[in-house]
């Protein structure tokens, strides 16, 4: 069990991680992880860079296996389910590098978003049936909504993706997660690159994700600001391990989670 | 211990298929040769043996037949392992290296009639000259074609690849014509020295691993020792790092089809004096070859070339005996995808980096 | 980019625009109609058509491949495995190959008294397609966790091995004094198509073959441009663009993967057969790895992942190769007093127009929609900035 106990969860978790180690080799990127997400919240995972975090996140969306440990999605066992698959059962997320289809438009990106959701197959492709018509326009009418609730200006929903500012990137990023209609999401360092008022603009638009379409966030940062007006729970992570847990205000002041910052910064 | 069993059954299975794999075939017949024993033509009249004779006679002329691809693996592994390319027109490289040798012959006038201290000097010089030819040849393509695109994506210098060879082809069909062309056999490569547990050790195995051997341990030496082979390791790994640290990444590329083009050459003569036999198709047949086996021994490594080579060299030749030369092709091709589908790193290389 | 060729694009870009979607049909229905009409300008027998027929079929193999390397990203150095297969099809289910079998289905009354497999010809197209399209998932299977250039290698190493087999299949086997193939001799005699109604096709009138191959090629298109539209063009794309945000989209890696294998199998399956009949043989000397390449030049210099391209890219390299070589320009180095013909340098050609495309324009003759897209943003990128500098256009910022 990890050292840092948190106080039990008090809704039933959406996503949790239980006793996580991943070894790659020889080296060891992740010990004895476990990660409870409690539904319609918003969780941040914090901690140095190199600390396993984003592994964690590949895990949790199925790019890696753990060496040790499940992984259980409402209480469902997804540990050695396919990313698609888990894309399908609700848990949509974004890049630390933002990595979006470049040779497509951001439109066309938000429609890859809802692939999972659509039932066309080869023969529907071909037949272009009248219910494969209507799934394409919906999907098509419901990118365009995204783009918009994002706040993505119209003017660009037809630009190249690798056209696209490096704010407006990470607009359509999270609109093509949202595409996948997912219950969870996790966002990779959603605010790496922005000022402070695009933060905050971010960090409101999070709080709305949670009340307007009743998703529950797990979120990689490193703007203390941001984990700190958005959180309901802060997991830090060190050196592949959980070091502290909690709620914000408590594990802010935690020596432990003060050495491993501080420390590194020498 | 939560590892899923699929993943440790395909680790495991990975490694060790890919051994029984390759062992499968020496030792179905070495164990047919010994029960059901071959039938050998003794002063005219069928003796049936039961031993491993016929077998070491295989494994011999595959190890030798090996030396000469893995001459030729070298190149291809030393080019991907620096650039992440795959050298098509290499197998052609090493053609004109065969027609260059033959050409050369004919100037210095080594014929079958030559003393044998003016056929060592002669081929020495032809060795020399040809190495330098398609060590030269090898570094004009990869100036011309795949420098410019370097920062293109794959596909472009893959085609631009195989585009050379097929120019390189073309120039071999119209040197030599379109059919293969017998060479005088200079040093009399069947013939016997000496024999090993009943195994004709023929001058030709002599050549090959007499060329073979020099040649690796010294490309060995000056990769390990020299400051320009400690470059060319350096910018295999990380070629940013190795700019960074003040090397020369273009010179070091260049430097490196230097070499394998060298070997490719060397290969070359060796196979014009081996096989008497010279063929502008050669290149692309020897090619697949030479790629299968430095895939199979690791590619970026080339000690695994090396045994890559040897050890295609030993399948081939059992299957050209054993199963019929017409299905050998078939037999060397359906190693490649075993190798690819058990173990894609080959047997000395480290872990690919897997889609996904 | 230098100022005229900026105005030469964007005029153009202006011009597409401009030009609804009513106006492109009606283009679309114009070339058609143009290509029904082609046969009657020219003889029944003509060495043109003949060249005609032989590039379309071409075309039609270049937009199966498009689809694997184009759309898919996945690259196949074996396609030549699909023309193989697609023409034994036709050898096993269209002549006299299989003697101890007796079974015909809607063909001509000569062929119905002879022994062998002899089906009508469209249902050997749909037997060629199938069975190409499992040939197709099967050998894409191995490639399924490969990065590209090994990828290349595997399918490679199939074409050759398909290859292997129909040279030595004539020594396989398959029952009843039957073998696989028969090598390098061929199966000759095989079926031409033939339709109740209209007869057996023949070589003396090559106008039947090129409407028949002209309405396969239709047919394809029409399917390419329908994937292409369609969540699974999308996906494809996707994956090959980035396959790990591609799955991580809810793409499934393997069945989008062997959909791409089979279908763009399927396409060369259906035009291998349509070959077998043409070429009256099915020769496993027809079956070399040149030919992969041949198929992914017409890709690649038509333009990768563009269907138009793919088109225009099998045209012009069919016709180069069959017409233009050999009976237009083949003499053309003795002009220049050089002691050979075209022919023997096709190879060479080839190979220099694969460097020169590489090097100077690797998007190729018609580059893929979504790069023309990159253009046209580039323009209106360029206008934009144009339009804050003082004294100049004001734009729309």
């Amino acid at each position: 069990m990890s050292t840092a106990e948190a106080p039990a969860p008090p809704a039933v978790a959406a996503l949790r991680a239980v006793h996580i180690t991943k070894r790659f080799g020889g080296l060891e990127a992740l010990r004895d992880v476990s990660l409870d997400v409690p539904q319609h919240s918003i969780v941040s995972l914090i901690g140095p860079n190199g600390a396993g975090k984003t592994t964690l996140f590949n895990m949790l969306t199925g790019l890696y296996r753990p060496t040790e440990g499940n992984i259980l999605l409402n209480d469902r066992d997804i540990t050695h389910a396919r990313p698609d698959e888990i894309t399908g059962l609700g848990v949509a997320r974004t890049f630390q590098n933002i990595r979006l289809f470049g040779a497509m438009t951001a439109t066309e990106n938000v429609m890859i978003g809802h692939h999972a959701r659509m039932r066309a197959g080869l023969f529907g492709a071909i037949l272009r049936t009248p219910r494969v018509r209507r799934e394409e326009r919906e999907t098509l009418a419901r990118a365009r909504d995204l783009l918009a609730y994002v706040g993505l200006r119209e003017s660009v929903f037809d630009r190249l993706a690798s056209q696209l500012s490096y704010g407006d990137q990470r607009r359509v990023e999270i609109a093509r997660a949202l595409a996948a209609e997912p219950s969870v999401l996790l966002l990779d360092e959603p605010t790496a690159g922005m000022n402070p008022m695009e933060s905050r603009a971010l960090t409101e638009f999070m709080r709305k994700l949670r009340d307007e379409l009743k998703l529950t966030i797990l979120l990689i940062e490193h703007d203390m600001k941001v984990v700190m007006g958005v959180s309901e729970r802060v997991t830090v992570l060190d050196y592949g391990e959980k070091i502290a847990e909690g709620e914000p205000a408590e594990v802010r002041t935690d020596p432990r989670v003060i050495e491993a910052y501080l420390g590194r910064q020498n | 211990m939560r590892t899923h069993p699929l993943v440790a059954i395909r680790h495991y299975a990975g490694r060790w298929g890919l051994i029984v794999a390759l062992a499968a075939l020496p030792v179905y017949y070495g164990i047919q040769d010994l029960v059901q024993g071959y039938q050998v033509y003794v002063a005219g009249h069928a003796v049936i043996h039961h031993d491993l004779t016929q077998l070491g006679y295989d494994v011999a002329q595959g190890l030798s037949n090996g030396a000469i691809w893995a001459l030729i693996a070298i190149g291809y592994t030393l080019v991907y392992g620096i650039i992440e390319l795959i050298n098509f027109a290499h197998g052609d490289v090493f053609m004109i290296g065969s027609f260059t040798s033959v050409s050369l012959w004919g100037v210095f006038g080594l014929g079958l009639t030559t003393g044998t201290l003016g056929l060592t000097w002669g081929l020495l010089a032809t060795l020399i000259i040809t190495m330098i030819v398609t060590g030269s040849l090898n570094v004009l393509i990869e100036r011309v074609a795949y420098r410019p695109l370097r920062n293109a994506p794959k596909l472009a210098a893959l085609i631009t690849a195989v585009g050379f060879s097929f120019i390189l082809q073309n120039v071999g069909l119209l040197w030599r014509g379109g059919s293969p062309q017998s060479v005088p056999d200079l040093i009399h490569v069947q013939q016997t020295v000496f024999t090993i547990g009943g195994v004709p050790i023929q001058r030709g195995y002599i050549l090959a691993f007499g060329v073979m051997i020099p040649l690796v341990f010294a490309l060995g030496w000056f990769i390990s020792r020299t400051r320009a082979g400690r470059a060319m390791r350096a910018t295999a790994q990380d070629p940013e790092a190795a700019r960074l640290m003040g090397i020369n990444v273009n010179a070091t590329i260049s430097l490196t089809f230097l070499l394998g083009g060298m070997l490719a050459g060397a290969a070359g003569l060796v196979y014009a004096l081996y096989e008497t036999n010279i063929w502008y198709f050669q290149g692309f047949k020897a090619g697949l070859i030479a790629f299968t086996a430095a895939v199979m021994g690791g590619i970026g490594n080339v000690r695994g070339a090396v045994l890559g080579g040897l050890i295609i060299g030993v399948i081939q030749s059992l299957s050209d005996a054993r199963l019929g030369p017409q299905w050998t092709e078939a037999v060397v091709f359906g190693y490649l995808i075993a190798i690819m589908i058990l173990r894609p790193r080959g047997l000395l290389g480290e872990e690919t980096r897997e889609a996904g | 980019m230098s100022g005229w060729r900026a105005r030469l694009r964007q005029w153009r870009e202006a011009v597409e625009k401009r030009l609804p979607r009513r106006w492109s049909r009606a283009l679309a229905v114009l070339l058609i109609a143009i290509g029904i009409v082609l046969p009657f300008l020219f003889p029944p027998s003509s060495g043109f058509m003949n060249a005609t027929i032989i590039a379309i079929t071409y075309a039609v193999m270049a937009l199966g491949l498009n689809v694997v390397v184009g759309f898919a990203g996945l690259l196949d150095l074996g396609y030549v495995a699909f023309y193989a297969l697609g023409a034994y099809t036709l050898g096993w289910l269209g002549s006299g190959f299989f003697f101890r079998l007796h079974i015909h289905v809607l063909v001509s009354p000569v062929v119905n008294s002879l022994q062998g497999v002899h089906l009508n010809f469209i249902l050997i197209l749909i037997a060629a397609a199938t069975i190409c399209a499992g040939a197709g998932a099967l050998i894409g299977l191995p490639t399924l966790r490969l990065r590209g250039d090994y990828i290349a290698i595997v399918t490679l190493a199939f074409g050759e091995i398909i290859g292997v087999v129909a040279v030595n299949g004539q020594s396989v086997p398959v029952g009843g004094g039957m073998t696989l193939t028969a090598g390098n001799l061929g199966i000759s005699a095989v079926d031409q198509p033939y339709f109740p109604g209209i007869g057996s096709f023949s070589l003396l009138n090559l106008r039947p073959w090129y409407w028949l191959i002209l309405a396969i090629l239709l047919f394809v298109l029409f399917v390419n441009i329908r994937l292409r539209d369609s969540r699974l063009g999308r996906a494809w794309i996707a994956l090959r663009e980035d396959e790990i945000a591609a799955v991580s989209m809810g793409i499934p890696l393997v069945k989008t993967k062997l959909l791409a294998y089979s279908i763009g199998a399927a396409f060369g399956g259906m035009a291998g057969a349509f070959f077998g009949s043409y070429y009256t043989v099915v020769n496993a000397a027809q079956f070399q790895f040149g030919f992969s390449i041949f198929i992914l030049s017409m890709v690649i210099i038509g333009g990768l992942g563009s269907i138009w391209g793919a088109v225009v890219g099998g045209l012009a390299l069919g016709y180069i190769n069959n017409y233009l070589i050999p009976d237009v320009l083949n003499n053309l180095p003795s002009h220049f007093g050089l002691n050979f013909q075209l022919t023997q340098v096709e190879f060479g050609i080839f190979g220099f127009l694969l460097v020169i495309m590489m090097l100077l324009r690797p998007q190729g003759l018609i580059p893929e929609r979504r790069r023309k897209l990159e253009l046209t943003a580039q323009i209106a990128a360029e206008d934009a900035q144009l339009a804050e500098v003082p004294g100049t256009v004001a734009g729309p910022t």
